[in-house]
């Protein structure tokens, strides 16, 4: 063999993802929704959806691919807007849980003694609260609007990714790397550190994807109850809209929200479970 | 296996512990006074300072805190501040209509979702477990929001089929009003259901003991519902009971949609009119439910799993 | 000449995915007679194991895509639909497996699985299906059956799982039965009483067996007739003695001859290599080469005590009771004493759960004594700081067993090797210390340019190679081999054990050699301590110790061994 193949297990799962065609399908729509995300905060290359295009409720077709609310404004420039709203709440959300999550599941699953019983005992507090209650709560007290919504999801979305990182640190902890490591003199931030957790983000990339999406189905529900964005369109509050509308049979707001979200949650869907497969070394083989 | 449920029984003190702190960090500390709100904006100065002293908010933080951790543990809440009312009658009365909703539409669920699990595993990789795969998936993707508009709009108010909203509490009449949440919740669960079940079902297939049952000439199906279905209850009884305690709070989102006057609609008023004493009432009984639970769930476990001893 | 009862002819097997096939049975083709015993042999991936289930018809189609013919009483199996097989399979043709651990169902009774066969062949009711599991309990030695078979495979021992797989296979009198390593998950001493018990089954109920196994001490006790297989094909086949006494291909000697066996100790090993080039062509092999050798035991006697235990003891709480306070404890390591001299081997043997690698950990301080003492060179480090241990860690080091998992997945070989250098700050720079490494990779015999490459990229002798120049990067003078060839197939483990010794030489190494392997330890060893329950039973020479054990236990194990048949390497010399 030559010495330029060689592979490590990170470029070996990137290279069985992309192979998958579905997988990568989905990677492409999570890239395309991302970069429309990104020129939608900036302003560039996005309809607007500020001005009144029309008359009201003009039923899709021209130009307006998915026709007008109440106010006359283009629906698919909201849709768009909506894009970013999303987006950003997934990555907002990842970036406060993802790493909340690592550190106390970290601590936790290698130090275990008493650091875990005070840290177990906080997770099973937080998770005997219903979910939707702590985050209606925590949206309420913070003031209606997309900054609680963060905060929110970011504080209750860390709960599962730091059980799972508890087990398996316990785990990769008597594992005779982790020995060995331990045996030539290394200390506990070495085997934490450069040894266990590389062993562990694997868990961490599939988690940041249910994140993702857990992220935006939130913001659809807490935008409907009021809770989420104000003054903006996203999602939410173009299903929450819907809710007069269908009646009088105006379907394109609730239809157009809708099937964006269906598109990106559904990528984020199919691609953590392609990322499972190529990443988990448990199921190589089977 | 007594020194375990006396043990895990304990454990419920440093949670309701717990539970309260999170309570009184959110209420007490971060959120804004609840008097004016109370009171109204005509409220004057002295009305409000009455009103704190009254609801023991003028006290310093850590009696605050006593406050609530006392009431948790005497499961003592008092009267709504919205309503006036007792909590006890307000949860008694709500109680009913959520299990209406709730326990048939759960029980459905889960049961349908055992069932297409097992005929997915039954024919895994082939082309109908591709296609309930990705059916779940895909149902899993669109807003139960979405889900909850067009099933009212299209099913009830098109066609006719369902009432579009309200509630009656005798039986059979409730029937008409809570099918159409209750299909619904039922859609919602199935994908997330039927995958959890699938893998699950699939990690036993492929064990050595699913070999042997195989080579002693027992057919694809006994293996499946004798052999591996017994071995994937145990992870599936977790799963499914540990949703139970939720199921009590009532489904939020539907019951207030349909206008059921359960606790769902009771907690999400609650919540919208900052009132406390609800909210506390209802985030610690379903945590002391959740605790239950989760014992309840390890003593199905010896019962399901020989290999387990609570110790 | 009477019809062979299974007459397997041109069977291929290829597992056939998306990306890529592989062919795992090359054409075989060979007969089980009736009332014999026909044993394969093999390494791991040689196909052995295929072959059996693709007799059973359990291989998944696809993957696996079968062709050729398997003549059961003159019906070809792969020709039968599935409902006609079923009939077959677990009547006809029975199978054990080799994890008795994992291949019994945990959540039923043991006695309804065997009573679950009988239901389904022999039509009985519950009842007397239960009455008849009984019988066979009763039949494969397991103590009070009609208690046991009440009881959940988690409740019985490995060796009284394997009985009650082998009572579930010969209850409806089957005409083959199947062995798949049956005995390999077992310690030797059970391994001896199953194999005693599946030649009495055999015999009372005429039955013809296929051994699979990879041990040749094993395959020459049980078989009339072997196949020997090697790399998908059938490289021969032959009456038991004659494959012993004069095999004709090249692996087939290799293999018999790699054995470290008890009679003899060469001074190195021979390896498959010696006899077979890597294209399948036989080698001359010199007399010299496969010289016995005497060992000269005394050798290093007058150099000075490196390590020295002093009643070692290592226990494991018991967690109980109300707030899980201790309410008893293991005895791992049950007051434990030797002495061990600069230069030498202490081969440690004992069965699973004996507590030698407890031991070996303790000694290491990887785990915390309970009491007693551990001097090194003179000085007592059973309780030094943490910071001085580390230091210490440069003179002592371990190869631990399984060469999958004491390789970080992540980690290149480069890092994994300097990794001991960063951590003491040694070295040099990172080139010097890449250097170091590239020179251990040839010392430990393989290539210095695969430094930047993967643990999983590696075969598992590799893998145990770069284990073992790990080890070996901080220069230490005590090297702890805790079943360090246990999990590698016996040509390559063959390799690594002349490796050791070679590296003892170079580098004056000191080791502690554990392993469940009595021919192994005999091999490498100057000196054998024999563990038991946590106790060093009985500890001498080693030459002594196989020549004249003392203590009961002792005997015991030694006589469990496979006696296999006396090696004729004289008839291999080309």
């Amino acid at each position: 063999m030559q010495d330029q193949d060689t592979k490590s297990l990170w470029g070996d799962a990137f290279s069985r993802l992309v192979r998958d065609r579905w997988a990568l399908i989905s990677l492409i729509i999570v890239l395309a929704y991302s970069l429309i995300a990104l020129l939608a905060s900036f302003g560039v290359g996005v309809p607007d959806w500020k001005t009144s295009m029309g008359a009201e409720y003009l039923p899709p077709g021209g130009s307006l691919w998915l026709g007008t609310d109440l106010f006359g404004r283009d629906v698919f420039a909201k849709v768009i807007h909506g894009t970013k709203i999303a987006m950003s709440v997934g990555l907002v959300t990842s970036l406060i849980a993802i790493p909340i999550g690592v550190v106390i599941g970290a601590l936790a699953g290698y130090f275990g003694g008493w650091i875990d019983d005070i840290i177990s005992w906080f997770i099973t507090t937080f998770s005997s609260i219903p979910n939707i209650m702590l985050l209606i709560s925590i949206t309420l007290i913070l003031g209606k609007g997309l900054t609680s919504v963060y905060l929110a999801l970011g504080m209750t979305g860390w709960v599962g990714l730091a059980r799972l990182i508890r087990g398996e640190v316990m785990k990769h902890k008597e594992r005779e790397y982790v020995q060995a490591a331990g045996a030539i003199g290394g200390g506990h931030l070495r085997k934490l550190f450069i040894h266990i957790l590389p062993n562990v983000t694997h868990l961490v990339i599939i988690n940041t994807s249910l994140q993702f999406q857990t992220a935006i189905k939130s913001e659809v529900i807490l935008s409907y109850l009021g809770l989420g964005v104000q003054g903006e369109p996203s999602w939410g509050t173009m299903i929450d809209d819907a809710r007069m509308e269908l009646a009088r049979g105006v379907w394109w707001q609730l239809a157009g929200a809708t099937v964006a979200m269906f598109i990106v949650v559904l990528a984020f869907n199919i691609l953590g479970d392609a990322l499972r497969d190529a990443l988990d070394p448990k199921l190589k083989g089977k | 296996m007594t020194n375990y449920i006396i043990r895990r029984l304990l454990y419920l003190i440093p949670v309701i512990f717990g539970v309260s702190f999170i309570i009184f960090i959110l209420f007490n500390v971060v959120a804004g006074d609840p008097a004016p709100l109370l009171l109204g904006k005509h409220a004057t100065a002295q009305q409000i300072h009455d009103l704190r002293e009254q609801l023991g908010l003028n006290k310093p933080l850590f009696a605050q805190y006593m406050d609530v951790v006392r009431s948790s543990f005497t499961l003592d809440f008092g009267r709504s501040w919205a309503t006036r009312q007792d909590i006890y009658d307000m949860i008694r009365q709500g109680a009913w209509p959520s299990l209406t909703l709730t326990i048939p539409a759960f029980a459905i669920s889960t049961i349908v979702s055992v069932l297409l699990s097992l005929v997915v595993a039954f024919y895994r990789g082939k082309g109908i477990d591709l296609f309930i795969r990705f059916l779940c998936i895909a149902g899993m993707s669109i807003s139960s929001v979405a889900y909850i508009l067009f099933f009212q709009y299209f099913l009830a108010y098109k066609m006719g089929w369902f009432e579009i909203s309200g509630y009656e509490p005798e039986f059979p009449q409730f029937l008409s009003y809570v099918a159409l949440p209750g299909i619904i919740w039922i859609v919602l669960s199935l994908g997330p259901d039927v995958r959890f079940f699938r893998t699950v079902i699939l990690d036993e297939i492929y064990q050595d003991y699913v070999r042997t049952a195989r080579a002693k000439g027992l057919g694809e199906i006994t293996v499946l519902l004798k052999h591996v279905l017994r071995n994937a209850m145990i992870p599936i009884i977790t799963y499914v009971v540990i949703q139970i305690p939720f199921l009590i709070l009532g489904a939020l989102l539907l019951e207030s949609f349909f206008s059921i006057p359960g606790l769902g609609g009771i907690t999400l008023n609650a919540l919208n009119s900052s009132d406390f004493p609800v909210i506390k009432a209802m985030a610690v009984l379903s945590s002391i439910a959740y605790i239950l639970f989760s014992l309840l769930t390890d003593v199905l476990y010896t019962l399901a799993d020989p290999r387990v001893k609570l110790k | 000449m009477e019809r062979p009862l299974l007459s397997i002819q041109d069977l291929t097997v290829d597992f056939i995915t998306r990306d890529n096939s592989m062919r795992a049975v090359d054409k075989i083709s060979f007969d089980v007679p009736m009332g014999k015993t026909v044993g394969i042999v093999g390494e791991s991936g040689s196909g052995k194991s295929v072959t059996s289930l693709a007799i059973m018809r359990l291989l998944p189609q696809p993957p696996a895509n079968i062709s050729g013919k398997i003549l059961f009483d003159g019906t070809d199996l792969l020709a039968l639909p599935d409902d006609e097989m079923r009939k077959i399979r677990g009547n006809k043709i029975a199978m054990i497996f080799q994890e008795p651990m994992t291949s019994l169902n945990p959540v039923f009774k043991t006695g309804a699985q065997v009573a679950e066969t009988l239901m389904l062949h022999r039509g009985m009711d519950k009842k007397t299906a239960w009455e008849k599991a009984i019988d066979l309990f009763n039949e494969v030695g397991i103590p009070n059956p009609s208690q046991k078979v009440h009881a959940y495979p988690h409740e019985m021992s490995g060796g009284q799982k394997q009985r009650v797989m082998i009572a579930m296979a010969i209850a409806c009198d089957p005409k083959l039965l199947i062995c798949d390593e049956p005995t390999t998950a077992l310690d030797v001493t059970i391994q001896k009483q199953v194999i005693e018990l599946l030649q009495g089954l055999q015999e009372k109920h005429r039955m013809s067996m296929l051994f699979i196994t990879h041990d040749l001490g094993v395959i020459a006790d049980v078989a009339d007739e072997v196949v020997v297989m090697y790399r998908s094909k059938m490289v021969e086949k032959d009456k038991t003695r004659s494959i012993f006494e004069k095999s004709n291909h090249p692996y087939t000697k290799g293999l018999i001859a790699c054995r470290p066996d008890l009679g003899a100790n060469p001074k190195r090993l021979l390896t498959v290599s010696d006899f077979m080039d890597e294209e399948g062509n036989s080698l001359k092999v010199t007399k010299e080469r496969v010289q016995v050798f005497e060992k000269n035991y005394e050798a290093k006697n007058d150099s000075p005590i490196l390590l020295e235990v002093k009643d070692l003891h290592t226990h494991f709480p018991i967690k109980g009771g109300l707030f899980g306070r201790k309410v008893g404890e293991v005895k791992a390591v049950d007051g434990v004493s030797f002495q061990l001299k600069r230069g030498k081997t202490l081969g440690l043997v004992g069965e699973s759960g004996c507590g030698k690698t407890t031991l070996g950990r303790t000694i290491l301080r990887l785990i915390e004594p309970t009491s007693g003492s551990i001097s090194y060179e003179g000085k007592d480090i059973t309780h030094l700081p943490n910071e001085q241990m580390r230091l210490l860690r440069r003179k002592m080091q371990i190869i631990f067993q399984d060469p999958y998992s004491s390789l970080n997945p992540r980690m290149t070989v480069g890092e994994i090797l300097t990794e001991p250098l960063v951590v003491h700050g040694l070295g040099g720079g990172k080139s010097e210390r890449l250097n170091t490494a590239k020179e251990l990779m040839e010392k430990v015999g393989l290539k210095a340019n695969q430094l930047n490459r993967y643990p999983h990229e590696f075969s598992g002798g590799q893998r145990q190679r770069i284990c073992i120049a790990r080890a070996l990067m901080l220069r230490p003078e005590f090297v702890i081999c805790d079943e360090s060839v246990s999990a590698l197939d016996v040509s390559i483990q063959a390799q690594v054990l002349n490796l050791l010794l070679d590296l003892q030489q170079e580098f004056k190494l000191t080791y502690i050699f554990i392993s469940h392997d009595l021919g192994v330890v005999n091999f490498i060893s100057d000196e054998v301590g024999v563990m038991n329950k946590g106790k060093l039973v009985e500890m001498d020479r080693a030459d002594r110790i196989y020549k004249n054990p003392r203590e009961e236990y002792t005997k015991t194990l030694l006589s469990a061994i496979p006696k296999g048949l006396p090696k004729n390497l004289e008839a291999f010399l080309s």
